[in-house]
């Protein structure tokens, strides 16, 4: 993880800084769909449909000719070419989104929802040549910081099965917390998991945001939110100690490389901080890591672990060099070309295929679309977003009820429709309801 | 990242030449043993100050509380306060949670002596990785309202604790998250010493639109021997 060239271009700084920022700027930027409270406002296909008003010409063009010169100019650039590149383009495309309508009159919140869309697009678009886990087919012609993304990906994957057999007490986790812990990292884990669904930063920033609420949702049950980070720490490195989740280092390196440090702030820059160091202490995990009561025991537990590592990975099939001993099998787990072909996040797929002409080498003009076209392809981005939508209630609710089976499910049902299917915020009331 | 370092102009009122204030936001990192105390000087912090307290959104681990200086009306600190997990095996994750950090908050706890050595070693890395031009960094004995109770129970004395400070150019507070004695006193403190660091490179309000130079610059002039009590 990238400790040094953390400073911006001097360029992005002043972009930072001219922003007519206020107080309440900041809190809106700082969480784009956490707060419960404030209502906010993200909607991807509102800006494509501003994108697709004959007026966006100018900033079309500049996008199409980015992405373009990204993918041509060169093979492949190193992790900090590509942030490099990626962020430059955004403070440059952001200054112009001020100039040029549908976009200039725009207010505060619809102009970082176009903001937001846009890094959702170019990151969309360039996402195979820029998530780490995408280019392992290029693994001897790979940079650096890639291959080092990747390479700390398969530590961590070796770790969590040379320690799969701790127990709490290891990680001084405290004796208050009670059974339900494992259901509670689960659930965690989970929500860090689904980050290899998505594409955009942001999007992988809500998972890992919702992974830390759950900890927390858990930790309020038991009244040990006050203890803070003494108490959150230890919890978030059992989750991930005890999960599956694949490519969990480079989906941190990813966020923290193409999200515009302008939205990178505050709460979520402390909890990526967090699960970066969370990561990174499961990744170099040694014996003097943990807090060992009985030698005798953790000694003979953890030599038993090893023979039945080694058992493993003999019975495992040598015939497909990906699937090694450092890479965990999870039932749900996506191989690499999955994370291509296979984003859950199809209702922005299918939103940047209807307008992909706009961004293919051919001088397609944005002003040429049938209208009739549009229309249809409005509606096939309509229904499927309602799919995709409906889909993710039905997993928030299976979620739950799995978590709160005492619970009666139209209880659940209300407090879901309630928070809006967040399962953070869900876990939180019905821990509170339980309790 | 620009999550600390960018000063962000408010225009207080509607007339713009002359009604300006300063909103500064400073990223200020919180170390200490587990038994301290750290969480509960944040949490009272926080609670006391009644400028528009608002909840974090996952968990207590992150707050944030904006004040106003004392000495400067005109200038509004938000402080983004990070918590870390003062267990010594969780130490390697500090350097995640200190980089860019505009201040230091290190506590002990004035019963427990060995807390203070545990604090004195968060000085000497802190000074080695980060260095203190950049860096305001303030040491905190808390829990001294046990010590009001019962006299016995002190095993750290101030004098001690205030003149290794002293020697290390940091600021020096006791204080009691109980009571809330010295709490509001630090955070003024080192608002007003962070403002003096990062405060002269920000440029006139009114020139938002010009692109300005944040990086902070080390100060010209050397006062890190000073010590405030």
């Amino acid at each position: 993880m990238q400790m040094e060239d953390r400073q911006e271009s001097p360029k992005s700084q002043s972009a930072l800084v001219t922003e007519p920022a206020d107080i309440k700027k900041i809190k809106s930027e700082d969480f784009p769909s956490q707060n419960d409270d404030e209502e906010p406002f993200y909607d991807f296909q509102a800006f494509v449909k501003l994108m697709k008003d004959p007026r966006a010409d100018p900033i079309v063009r500049y996008t199409r000719s980015f992405l373009n010169n990204f993918v041509t100019k060169r093979e492949l650039w190193t992790s900090e070419e590509q942030r490099k590149l990626v962020n430059d383009f955004k403070v440059f495309v952001f200054d112009k989104l001020t100039l040029y309508e549908p976009f200039k009159s725009l207010d505060a919140a619809n102009l970082l929802n176009a903001k937001e869309g846009m890094e959702k697009l170019i990151m969309g678009k360039l996402y195979h040549k820029c998530f780490s886990p995408c280019l392992k087919s290029q693994l001897n012609v790979l940079d650096k910081g890639h291959k080092l993304d990747l390479d700390h990906d398969a530590m961590l994957a070796d770790k969590r099965e040379e320690f799969r057999f701790i127990d709490p007490q290891h990680l001084e986790i405290n004796d208050k917390i009670s059974s339900k812990l494992e259901t509670f990292t689960q659930l965690s884990a989970k929500e860090l998991g689904r980050m290899n669904g998505y594409k955009a930063p942001r999007d992988k920033m809500v998972c890992a945001l919702n992974a830390c609420r759950v900890i927390f949702g858990f930790l309020k049950h038991l009244k040990l939110e006050r203890d803070g980070a003494d108490a959150f720490i230890p919890l978030l490195i059992y989750a991930i100690l005890k999960s599956n989740v694949e490519s969990l280092i480079s989906n941190v390196n990813y966020i923290e490389r193409f999200r515009y440090p302008g939205f990178l702030r505050g709460e979520s820059s402390y909890y990526l901080s967090s699960l970066q160091g969370a990561a990174g202490f499961v990744a170099n995990m040694q014996v003097e890591s943990l807090h060992i009561g009985n030698q005798q025991d953790f000694e003979s537990k953890y030599h038993a672990n090893q023979d039945a590592l080694r058992k493993e990975r003999e019975s495992r099939q040598p015939s497909d060099p990906h699937k090694n001993a450092s890479i965990p099998r999870e039932p749900y787990g996506p191989s690499p070309s999955d994370y291509i072909l296979k984003p859950l996040d199809g209702a922005t797929n299918i939103v940047l295929s209807k307008f992909a002409e706009l961004f293919s080498p051919a001088p397609a003009s944005p002003q040429g679309h049938d209208a009739q076209e549009d229309v249809e392809g409005h509606d096939d981005i309509t229904r499927l977003a309602q799919e995709m939508e409906e889909k993710e209630h039905a997993r928030v609710l299976r979620e739950l009820h799995a978590m709160f089976p005492d619970m009666d499910q139209e209880l659940i049902r209300d407090i879901s429709i309630a928070k809006k299917y967040r399962i953070g915020a869900c876990v939180d009331v019905l821990l509170t309801l339980s309790s | 990242m620009g999550w600390v370092k960018s000063p962000i102009h408010k225009r207080a009122h509607q007339n713009k030449r002359y009604n300006t204030a300063t909103m500064l936001q400073f990223k200020l990192v919180l170390l200490g043993d587990s038994s301290v105390g750290k969480s509960s000087i944040v949490h009272r912090f926080v609670k006391d100050s009644f400028d528009e307290f608002r909840e974090s959104t996952i968990g207590a681990a992150f707050l944030s509380q904006t004040i106003k200086l004392e000495k400067h009306p005109d200038v509004t600190i938000k402080f983004e306060i990070w918590d870390t997990a003062g267990q010594e095996r969780y130490k390697s994750l500090a350097p995640m949670y200190y980089r860019n950090a505009n201040a230091a908050l290190i506590v002990y706890d004035v019963t427990q002596p060995g807390s203070l050595v545990k604090a004195q070693s968060w000085v000497e890395e802190l000074k080695n990785k980060v260095g203190d031009q950049d860096l305001v960094i303030c040491l905190a004995g808390n829990k001294v309202d046990i010590c009001d109770e019962d006299a016995t129970a002190r095993e750290v004395q101030r004098e001690d604790a205030q003149l290794y400070a002293q020697e290390q150019g940091l600021l020096f507070y006791e204080t009691s998250a109980k009571t809330g004695a010295g709490v509001s006193a630090i955070f003024q403190e080192i608002g007003e010493r962070v403002y003096q660091k990062k405060g002269m490179e920000v440029p006139s309000s009114t020139q938002a639109r010009k692109p300005l130079n944040v990086e902070l610059q080390r100060p010209s002039t050397n006062d890190s021997t000073s010590c405030c009590s």
